[in-house]
């Protein structure tokens, strides 16, 4: 098979991926006993609801037309952008995510930043002095870590360095009505990101460390290594032009996959750390049983996840030249 | 593929020790009622109590003795565990070896639908099912088992591949063999120590998402799950109690999940002859089987069956 023909089979595989999701996200609240009211919005909801309401969202999703009519109807909402009404924060559901959007992209994308830089440095040096001491404690320390649920590690973070240290605040992401500015502003929202991120980069460390430690490891036997060893390349240039150079290919593939997890992983703990973010969001809209928002949360995430992965795809045939010539 | 996994896993340290830890669960979940004079749901007249020779770990804010509630949590994380391991990976080896054995579009189509239930966040997808449905213990364990097949069966699919060249297979098949015979008797005993690496894998993430489901609060309230304990918890953080209701329950969760995911990595070490033992490279092959990539599939696949073939051979001879 050509490299064309694994690139549209890759992209098919995301495009019914996604169509099975808003298949699922259509079904399963009509799949539910009872009104399809009712079901899409919860039983809370509609006591909080006017009569006016009920039926332009009736109107609105054609819910007392046939099954094709209101998949239509669906299609439609969705192509305009139209998540459905939260009735919890009474607001559209896409401008109630926006709300929370940035602080779960602050959080997942400097943990991704940084689990990513610090776990490969430490896997390079770890591998490159393989059977060290130092070697063995990361492994040993590292896989620990990795093996713990996240919201577990969280958890730890918050009993140890929140409540019984009381060194970082307990949660939220800014102290409220502090009116603080510029640079007093940031420190404050540091501060608050410190021990989430913490968290979420210990947990996900493991993963990428272990990766390029055990790549670096194999590419150490490789002819070229001591060819550039024989022609007087310095230690750094050894470990991280060559040897580095090497494990980028599996660490970004690795990357892509680990976005899934981080953003899940991000759920758990902003939920632990009541940081405002999708997590925290999605934890309320579980509880009050607000269907449309947990809906409109779990699609994006999925969506994001979807492109993640379509993009790592991308980048890995730019890294790997033989990927590029090949056939 | 022959290896003794008996004989692999005595002589790893890390391997015993997860059993051993996994075996002090397993007596704790069988003889829970007697380690204890609660029961889990009674109300013991207290609420928040510290420890005590009457309650071990104290209650928690329904009255509950914790120690108990506990030992009735490792009940059902463990047959959460040993339920999803056997329907998921029994699923992902007749998908697989089915696909391998029968190919054309039958192979095609399970792909495909492998291809895309792998690209798709699985835990997120479980959170919006659960959340309609607030799924209880056998509907709980066929979600997850519903979606922790796929990875296995691209496994197993691309290890039947290869074995079925090989020829002992074509012996079999001379003699008149049909394909469930070849499934039974020659495949599946073959692949038996990566049916066994899968298993632990699928029972590894079967406890974690068992809890994170109980955790977000939204499996069935009536199960008695580490993972609603934590949830339950969570919101007493202000008070003492964290340290004998949080705490413990946290830990006895990593616990189980350390210990399959040491267990695991031992496995796929006794598997991978490129991974000497004593050189502590665990885990590579691992990562690079999860992957999927199709790219890295071919790449990394076909360096595989190479090893493999390279492996037998050197075990004969008494390498490594």
């Amino acid at each position: 098979m050509s490299n064309e023909g694994r690139k549209r089979g890759g992209a098919l595989s995301y495009i019914i991926a996604l169509l099975a999701i808003f298949a699922l996200n259509f079904i399963l609240p009509r799949m539910m006993p009872g009104n399809p009211l009712q079901a899409i919005y919860g039983d809370e909801a509609l006591v909080a609801m006017t009569p006016q309401m009920e039926a332009h969202l009736t109107e609105l999703f054609a819910l007392d037309k046939s099954w094709s009519e209101q998949m239509v109807a669906y299609v439609l909402a969705l192509l305009q952008g139209n998540l459905g009404f939260s009735y919890y924060y009474k607001d559209e559901v896409s401008s109630v995510i926006m709300g929370a959007l940035p602080w779960t992209l602050l959080l997942v994308g400097l943990s991704l930043l940084i689990a990513t830089v610090v776990g490969v440095m430490l896997g390079i040096e770890s591998g490159y002095r393989r059977g060290e001491r130092i070697d063995r404690g990361l492994l040993a320390g590292l896989m620990l870590l990795g093996g713990l649920p996240d919201f577990f590690l969280g958890i730890v973070l918050l009993l140890i360095f929140g409540v019984s240290l009381n060194l970082f605040p307990l949660s939220g992401a800014l102290t409220p009505y502090s009116g603080l500015e510029g640079f007093p502003l940031v420190a404050d929202i540091a501060r608050h990101l410190a021990l989430p991120l913490a968290a979420l980069v210990l947990v996900d460390l493991g993963g990428i460390y272990l990766l390029t430690r055990n790549t670096v490891v194999t590419i150490l036997k490789e002819g070229f290594m001591l060819t550039a060893r024989a022609k007087g390349c310095s230690e750094f240039c050894l470990r991280y032009s060559h040897a580095g150079r090497n494990a980028l290919l599996p660490v970004t593939t690795a990357t892509g996959l680990r976005i899934p997890q981080l953003i899940t992983g991000a759920l758990f703990i902003e939920i632990i750390f009541s940081y405002p973010g999708l997590g925290l969001m999605l934890r309320t809209a579980l509880d009050a049983r607000d269907y449309p928002l947990i809906q409109g949360i779990l699609l994006l995430v999925t969506v994001t996840v979807l492109f993640a992965n379509l993009f790592v795809d991308q980048i890995y045939k730019r890294l790997d030249p033989r990927t590029r010539y090949a056939h | 593929m022959h290896i003794d996994l008996g004989h692999e896993i005595r002589h790893d340290r890390m391997a015993l020790l997860g059993i051993l830890v996994l075996a002090a669960i397993l007596l704790m979940a069988i003889f829970a009622p007697l380690l204890s004079p609660y029961s889990p749901t009674e109300y013991t007249g207290r609420i928040f109590s510290s420890p005590s020779n009457d309650h071990l770990l104290g209650t928690d804010s329904m009255g509950q003795d914790i120690w108990t509630r506990l030992l009735f949590g490792a009940r059902t994380s463990l047959l959460v565990a040993a339920s999803v391991a056997l329907l998921a990976s029994s699923l992902s080896v007749l998908i697989g070896a089915s696909s391998a054995l029968v190919g054309g579009l039958y192979e095609r189509f399970w792909m495909r639908i492998v291809d895309v239930m792998i690209s798709l966040p699985t835990i997120i997808v479980m959170i919006l099912i659960a959340a309609y449905f607030r799924p209880n213990l056998p509907l709980l364990i066929l979600l997850i088992s519903a979606f922790s097949w796929p990875g296995g069966a691209r496994i197993v699919r691309s290890q039947v591949l290869t074995l079925k060249e090989r020829m002992h297979i074509y012996a079999a098949r001379t003699f008149g063999a049909d394909q469930r015979h070849i499934l039974k008797n020659h495949i599946v005993p073959d692949i038996s120590p990566i049916i066994a690496s899968m298993m632990i894998q699928d029972a590894r993430r079967a406890v974690f998402m068992e809890a994170g489901l109980a955790f977000l609060g939204v499996s069935d309230p009536l199960i008695i799950s580490w993972g609603k304990m934590m949830h339950q918890a969570l919101a007493f953080t202000y008070l003492d109690v964290w340290k004998w209701w949080l705490l413990p329950t946290g830990i006895l969760l990593s616990l189980t999940l350390v210990s399959l995911s040491f267990l695991g990595v031992s496995l796929e070490a006794a598997m991978d002859p490129r991974l000497c033992r004593h050189e502590h490279e665990h885990g590579h092959e691992h990562v690079h089987e999860n992957w999927n990539d199709d790219v890295n599939e071919r790449e990394y696949g076909n360096e595989r069956e190479e090893n493999e073939n390279g492996e037998v051979g050197s075990l004969e001879a008494g390498g490594c």
